[in-house]
């Protein structure tokens, strides 16, 4: 017995391996090279994935699109920054920014979950705005300058002992981390519990009737999503030495956004694949002209408006079909497959 | 201090300044909540419809064009940018399943676009059109700059000027059925499809208007849209999305929180205290002041 | 004695001072099938929304077996056994039939099992493979529910309240839109239900309604007007006059 959303959540994976494996020869190249910038812009990449792949979690699967999921995102990196200028462990730092995100993410959910829809969007909106603002005014924070002077840390895994200052070593990590929460996400959403996630999506109306509580439910995927957000957001003070108000202003959510609209949405892998796009974008076009937002708004509003599946969404079909094939040969195409077919003929 | 002058020198003057705030948040949030009320679209951009009524404003000011007449002409130059935006961009949406994440999207994309394509002409600084009125008026011992007072009045004739076109003109009828049942209208001989360009294009002129009034006071700069959208936004939530009398209500009593409040508590919590408004609004009575939700 | 399955007790609200429903007390007899009749806007709808839970009654009670479920919220009566489908077919219309039928079907695995792959849900798995069979939807399996007939769509909206092994099953006009081949077909399914549930029904085929029922509950203008065997309610001069003297 074949299940739809199983075959495609496995064509996601095999997209995933194929990041992995590129994501692994560009660490080899970088440590043989010497390369220090390239590794860390993929690191810095693979950050804001993670807030990508929280925003997809709850745009492409519970039906709710937030648009201040940097929030979570900036407290994570507040937090493991404050935590680390005082002990400099990586993993008290990852267990601080756990804890804080988890409960502020179940306040925010309480509050932005009243409400539905476009009330959602803006009152996430609000929520970081005015938190970020305070932020900014709040000296003890550091203000509009955040803080600096995060201490380079020795990162403890088992018998190895990785320093957060070398390039390659420090992406490894990322990579390992960011992948671990795009699997367990994966993973989550393919469980009964996942599936009434993705029941709110498809139908909130209908979820309370088959005895599921939405307001649970919706909880129960704002609060994880916080919590990707908020452990991609830990990792960054250890990039880059410091944190800032910026982190949590609506720029960076916004980004999140359209890293997933490009990517694809509900495909999780293309939150990941959008974020590198878009650092990439921003590089290429960046070392040209400071005007890199009109080439990205104008590819962002062309996915919206005709590729509303993103780049993911545009290549998954295929590999569901090359992964469908395997199990059940004598299985009759379905109607659906033949105007797939013939809207890519190629 | 005494009562007496606390409430000249400090209260009064605070309770002016936060009237004519609110009136430059009405006239933002306006054009806001009729995109919102009669096409049930968000419209992220409008800030920056905003800041491209400012920027011409202040092109055309500068190539000597006198302020009276820019208050006419930039909301009609406005107009064809608005068709323009709602053609191309939101009626191919339009219809998609998700119609407020959609446009919401499409919009935000554009707003990206305009912000830069701003910077791109304008430059990245901060321009400061000269007042039209200066000078300042002494009303029962409290200074207030004649810009200001005129801006107050001029708002308060706008206001009333959309409400009686939305409300009360044979025009403004046709719009609200087309907001309320698109099929029953066309089948009553609404031109539909231009009623909703037309909606879009008023919204975004009054924008452009709202552009042209504020620049002497807030300055202009490529994202000066952002500053303000977040409160036009709290503002059409409590006044009830798509009512404007609620915008108008909300806009004067937010910001008269926001003024007295930074008298009593640092500056910094006033935000906090105007967003907790909104979400206490969204949470106990979710149409608002005066709107009703998802009529359309 | 054991109390009946559903027992409804002077249940009423009223809408602007409309009353939508009006002291309407009835109980539903354990495998029978009950059935809910009257014209257009005589409450049935609203009187299902608040047994269901979908709306709070402003007065009375609805228990279900013998437990006080009044005003609890859709999630709770459907975790009590009661399960109801819509007038307007209320579907998960982008995922696939299979799928519709496993998220119903899921409440019957223990909860340790919501944070395990799906496929390890055997029940759900063999339950949704049942009903696929029982309602001649197995070669439709995989396709997205929007993609139906109409036919077909309200056969599925009934074989999903079905899934979750209810005790009580409200059916509001299943057969509504249907072509006349799919409506016998239904009938037949829906007398074969009762070895499982309860059945309570609203319907408009009056043919269908004397064909079916066990008992017949007749409602005009939000009240219940008479109640019995369809037989001695089809004869009763009242409900001649307020409801077949409309046809």
């Amino acid at each position: 017995m074949r299940d739809r959303l199983t075959t495609s959540m496995r064509a996601s994976h095999v997209l995933a391996l194929i990041f992995v494996v590129a994501a692994l020869c560009l660490a080899a190249f970088g440590a043989a090279t010497g390369d220090t910038f390239y590794l860390r812009l993929g690191t810095e990449a693979l950050i804001f994935a993670g807030l990508a792949l929280s925003v997809d979690l709850l745009l492409g699967y519970s039906g709710a699109l937030s648009l201040g999921q940097a929030l979570y995102f900036g407290i994570g990196a507040y937090v493991s920054a404050l935590t680390l200028m005082k002990v400099p462990s990586f993993w008290l730092a990852m267990g601080a920014a756990f804890l804080v995100t988890l409960a502020a993410a179940i306040i925010g959910g309480l509050i932005a979950n009243r409400v539905r829809g476009v009330y959602f969007a803006l009152i996430t909106f609000g929520l970081a705005q005015v938190f970020a603002k305070v932020v900014y005014n709040t000296r003890e924070l550091g203000a509009s300058d955040g803080m600096i002077g995060v201490p380079v840390i020795q990162i403890g895994l088992g018998p190895f002992s990785v320093s957060a200052a070398s390039p390659a070593g420090f992406f490894l990590v990322v990579l390992g981390i960011i992948m671990g929460l795009y699997a367990l996400t994966a993973y989550l959403l393919d469980t009964p519990f996942g599936r009434v996630l993705t029941a709110l999506k498809a139908n909130e109306k209908r979820v309370p009737f088959l005895g599921y509580s939405v307001w649970r439910a919706r909880m129960a995927a704002y609060v994880f999503a916080g919590l990707v957000a908020g452990l991609s957001g830990a990792l960054y003070p250890m990039l880059r030495g410091f944190v800032s108000p910026e982190l949590m202003f609506f720029a960076t959510s916004g980004n999140a956004v359209i890293s997933v609209i490009l990517g694809g949405v509900g495909t999780l892998i293309g939150a990941i694949y959008g974020s590198v796009l878009l650092v990439i974008l921003k590089s290429i076009i960046g070392s040209w002209t400071e005007h890199h937002l009109i080439v990205i708004g104008l590819l962002f509003m062309a996915c919206v408006m005709f590729l509303p599946k993103g780049m993911v969404g545009f290549v998954r079909p295929r590999i569901e079909r090359l992964l469908g094939r395997e199990p059940a040969a004598p299985e009759p195409a379905p109607p659906s497959s033949a105007t797939i077919k013939s809207g890519s003929a190629a | 201090m005494s009562p007496i002058d606390y409430l000249q020198f400090v209260l009064a003057p605070q309770v002016v300044n936060g009237l004519a705030l609110g009136v430059a948040v009405v006239l933002v949030a306006l054009g806001l909540t009729i995109i919102f009320g009669m096409l049930d679209v968000i419209n992220m951009s409008h800030g920056e419809f905003y800041a491209i009524g400012a920027y011409v404003a202040l092109a055309m000011g500068a190539a000597g064009i006198g302020f009276w007449f820019l208050l006419v002409l930039v909301p009609i130059l406005m107009v064809p940018l608005g068709m323009a935006a709602e053609r191309l961009l939101i009626r191919p949406v339009f219809d998609s399943k998700d119609r407020h994440v959609t446009t919401l999207l499409v919009t935000f994309g554009l707003a990206l676009i305009v912000e830069d394509v701003l910077k791109v002409i304008f430059g990245p600084n901060t321009q400061r059109p000269p007042t039209p009125i200066p000078g300042a008026t002494d009303l029962f011992g409290i200074i207030v700059p004649n810009y200001r007072l005129f801006l107050i009045a001029v708002g308060a004739l706008i206001v009333a000027g959309v409400a009686y076109v939305v409300y009360r003109t044979r025009l403004g009828a046709m719009v609200r059925a087309a907001a309320f049942d698109r099929n029953m209208a066309a089948s009553l001989g609404v031109p539909v499809s231009l009623v909703y360009a037309g909606t879009f294009a008023f919204g975004v002129g009054l924008a452009g208007l709202a552009g042209v009034l504020l620049a002497p006071i807030y300055s202009v700069f490529p994202t000066m849209g952002r500053d303000f959208i977040l409160l036009a936004f709290t503002v059409v939530i409590v006044g009830g999305m798509g009512s404007i009398w609620g915008a108008v209500v909300a806009g004067l009593l937010l910001t008269q929180v926001q003024a007295l409040a930074s008298l009593v508590i640092s500056p910094v919590w006033t935000d906090p205290i105007v967003f907790g408004t909104m979400v206490a609004f969204l949470v106990f009575r979710p149409q608002g002041l005066f709107g009703r939700l998802g009529h359309a | 004695m054991t109390p009946p399955v559903l027992d409804i007790r002077d249940l009423g609200i009223s809408f602007g001072g409309l009353k939508a429903v009006d002291q309407v007390s009835f109980s539903a007899e354990r495998h029978r099938i009950t059935t809910v009749i009257g014209p257009n806007g005589a409450g049935k709808s609203t009187l299902f929304n608040l047994i269901s839970g979908a709306i709070k009654p402003q007065r009375g009670q609805v228990l279900i077996d013998g437990v006080d479920m009044t005003g609890a919220a859709p999630n709770r009566t459907k975790a009590a056994g009661l399960s109801r489908s819509f007038q307007i077919t209320n579907l998960f219309f982008e995922l696939t039939v299979a799928e519709n039928l496993r998220l119903a079907a899921q409440v019957l695995e223990p909860a340790g099992r919501a944070f395990l792959p799906v496929r390890r849900s055997e029940r759900a798995m063999a339950k949704t493979a049942q009903m696929l069979e029982r309602f001649g939807l197995t070669h439709r399996r995989d396709e997205i529910a929007g993609n139906l007939s109409h036919g077909d769509q309200r056969r599925l909206e009934i074989a999903v309240c079905l899934a979750s092994e209810p005790k009580i099953l409200l059916l509001d006009e299943p057969t509504q839109g249907m072509s006349h081949g799919d409506t016998e077909d239904t009938a037949k399914l829906v007398r074969n239900l009762t070895e499982d549930v309860t059945v309570l029904l609203i319907e408009h085929d009056i043919g269908l309604v004397m064909d079916l029922s066990d008992h017949v509950v007749v409602m005009h203008q939000g009240r219940k007007l008479a109640e019995g065997p369809p037989k001695v309610v089809r004869a009763d001069p009242a409900v001649q006059a307020a409801y077949f003297g409309h046809h």
